[in-house]
């Protein structure tokens, strides 16, 4: 060996690995400038509103009893006979302050059901006058004096994703109740029943496909098989079952992973203490392979939680708690289609971020939890 | 103890696909005696021991020719493979507790056959533990995984799960090749004990084990019985060569 061919593979070697550092170095700043513009981004709109409220303004009449016996003077805008405090908001009256026994707390709306006002709530109608048309101080004269039953107009403000965040988990635990049986259930047929041969591969073969499909395939195919077909319409049923069909292909694989790790020794000890096949399933095999069952179930939430394509034609872009399964009432945005669509339609790119903070911090809840759960699990078991 | 003939073994070939394993098995084997299956690997006599309790039902491409009767009965054909297990236990080459505690290891097997009741359960597992003679280094842990024991004591928690499903047979597939010389010495003298009340048919590559415990020895080769007869005889008198070479340690 000489020192020129020596210094020459030095060199060589020296120079693929900063092409590694490199590339790894690229990936990982990547990796941060994503995160950090988001956050960035996102951020400053995350506030308890953001959290806690409905995405769209609600308006609402409802009958309060006022009750004008309740004399008092309070601050500024205290108005006793309901037993709540108000501001000049943009023409109108806003609560700032309700008392524990205020009359607002037994309001009902025109369907005699209990709607209680909360901070916040604007009243855009006292009776039959329009706040906007009042100045304030004979809008707060008007509210002071009235008594007994009073009807007002109340507008509850918008703005926060708890409809999304509602819709996506609702639509996480129906997609998985479809696809989480259908599929391990698959993967059990597959990898203790099934024969080898050329049938079973074949089936592998097309569930290996099933895996490669683009969403948005899944979703047009879920548009005219459930949504226009069977008439369910946008609505979180149509969505969850065009989940499950993109979900199962996931479910099967890791599921039958899992089985396989099982070792032969625990089925023989089974089968040899005269147990059925199913029994040696259900008691033996399940509770061993539940680990990498739990896996693919995280896998799939995350799945669920990341998919827009396949959603958006099948659940719709509505931002609402749905009500029940199928029809335009159970029509349904998740947190990512929302955020698919604030995009596209409005270009509000603040509150698109913070919604995909909300996301992140969900994912990332998410693994922790996978780890954990597995972790527990193996500790339990005695494996790990 | 009467010399009630257990398992009647008539004319028995067995084929892995186009590969014979057995050849022509003819063999009786008598109640509450051990009997012990040598030879060297891959001679058969494994194959043979999971005929018994037609283990061999779960591996693909096996053909089994001829007749094997429990007690006159032929379990081939007249006899459930499920029914047959649950009368004929096994224990295995390796100790192979399932991943749970003592107790639900012990209590797999009346559970699966039906028994539910709490306090049946738990003298069904403080019985067999106690045959298998480790009741009391266990006692106090039943709660604990069985993976967290010793590897002979997790045989010797093998040998109770099988003794709580109330076999009349015992199969063990040699039992202590995986276990130290003391573990070993235990099993050993546990199965001396069982044999009072269980038929014992034990495969073993270990030859002074074979001549330690059991009554009746077969010496298998390549998938035949060579000689079988009482063990006395096998180690002191054997009428084939083959036998002699492979016991005086010529070849194995």
């Amino acid at each position: 060996m000489n020192t020129k061919n020596w210094n020459n593979r030095k060199m060589k070697d020296g120079f693929l690995r900063s092409l590694i550092y490199l590339a790894t170095a690229v990936t990982i700043s990547i990796l941060f400038i994503i995160i950090g513009f988001i956050l960035y981004k996102g951020i400053p709109g995350i506030n308890f509103n953001f959290l806690t409220r409905n995405w769209d303004n609600k308006t609402t009449f409802v009958n309060v009893k006022a009750d004008a016996s309740k004399a008092g003077d309070g601050a500024e805008g205290y108005i006793s006979s309901l037993g709540i405090t108000v501001k000049e908001g943009d023409k109108n009256l806003v609560i700032t302050k309700i008392e524990k026994n205020s009359a607002v707390h037994k309001a009902v709306n025109m369907k005699n059901e209990s709607y209680d006002l909360k901070k916040d709530d604007t009243i855009t109608k006292i009776g039959a006058d329009n706040t906007e048309d009042l100045s304030y101080t004979d809008a707060l004269k008007l509210l002071k004096d009235s008594d007994g039953t009073l009807r007002l107009k109340v507008t509850r403000p918008g703005g926060g994703i708890v409809p999304m965040f509602v819709s996506t988990i609702y639509i996480i635990l129906l997609s998985l109740a479809i696809a989480g049986p259908i599929g391990i259930s698959a993967a059990i047929y597959l990898n203790e029943y099934a024969k080898p041969g050329r049938i079973l591969r074949s089936i592998r073969f097309a569930i290996q496909n099933l895996a490669g499909i683009p969403s948005i395939i899944y979703g047009l195919f879920g548009m005219l098989l459930f949504v226009q077909t069977l008439k369910m319409q946008y609505s979180i049923l149509a969505g969850s079952l065009t989940l499950s069909i993109l979900l199962l292909p996931t479910i099967i694989s890791t599921t039958e992973e899992a089985l396989k790790e099982i070792p032969r020794s625990y089925r023989e000890g089974s089968y040899g203490l005269g147990a059925t096949k199913l029994q040696t399933i259900a008691k033996i095999i399940l509770p061993g392979a539940l680990p990498g069952i739990l896996v693919a179930v995280i896998l799939s939430i995350g799945r669920i939680v990341g998919e827009s394509a396949a959603l958006i034609f099948t659940a719709g872009t509505v931002a609402q708690i749905p009500e029940g399964l199928i029809g335009g009432k159970s029509s349904a945005a998740t947190l990512t289609t929302k955020m698919y669509w604030l995009i596209k339609e409005t270009g509000d790119l603040s509150s698109a971020s913070s919604i995909a903070v909300v996301l992140l911090v969900l994912i990332i809840l998410l693994n922790i939890a996978s780890k954990m759960i597995t972790r527990q699990f193996l500790k339990k078991t005695g494996n790990g | 103890m009467s010399d009630k003939v257990k398992f009647t073994v008539k004319d028995l070939d067995l084929f892995y696909g186009n590969f014979q394993a057995l050849k022509k098995i003819n063999m009786s084997i008598e109640q509450g005696k051990i009997t012990a299956f040598i030879g060297p690997s891959g001679c058969g006599k494994s194959t043979f021991l999971k005929t018994l309790n037609r283990m061999n039902d779960l591996i693909e491409g096996v053909k089994i020719e001829g007749e094997v009767t429990l007690d006159g009965v032929d379990i081939y054909k007249d006899f459930d493979a499920i029914m047959l297990r649950s009368r004929v236990g096994m224990v295995f080459q390796q100790p192979n507790p399932f991943p749970m505690s003592i107790y639900d290891n012990v209590a797999y097997g009346p559970r699966i056959h039906g028994v539910k009741k709490k306090s049946a359960l738990d003298e069904i597992v403080e019985k067999s533990l106690r045959q298998a003679a480790i009741w009391d280094e266990v006692k106090d842990k039943l709660k604990k995984s069985a993976l967290a024991v010793s590897g002979g004591q997790q045989q010797r928690v093998c040998i109770a799960r099988t003794l709580a499903i109330e076999p009349e047979v015992i199969l063990m597939d040699e039992p202590t090749s995986a276990l130290d010389p003391i573990s070993t010495i235990k099993i050993e003298d546990l199965a001396t004990e069982l044999k009072k009340q269980y038929t014992i048919i034990i495969v073993t590559h270990n030859m002074q084990q074979a001549g330690r415990i059991s009554d009746k020895t077969a010496f298998f080769l390549t998938g035949e019985v060579i000689e079988y007869g009482d063990t006395e005889q096998i180690f002191n008198k054997p009428v084939n060569k083959k036998t002699e070479d492979y016991i005086t340690g010529r070849f194995g």
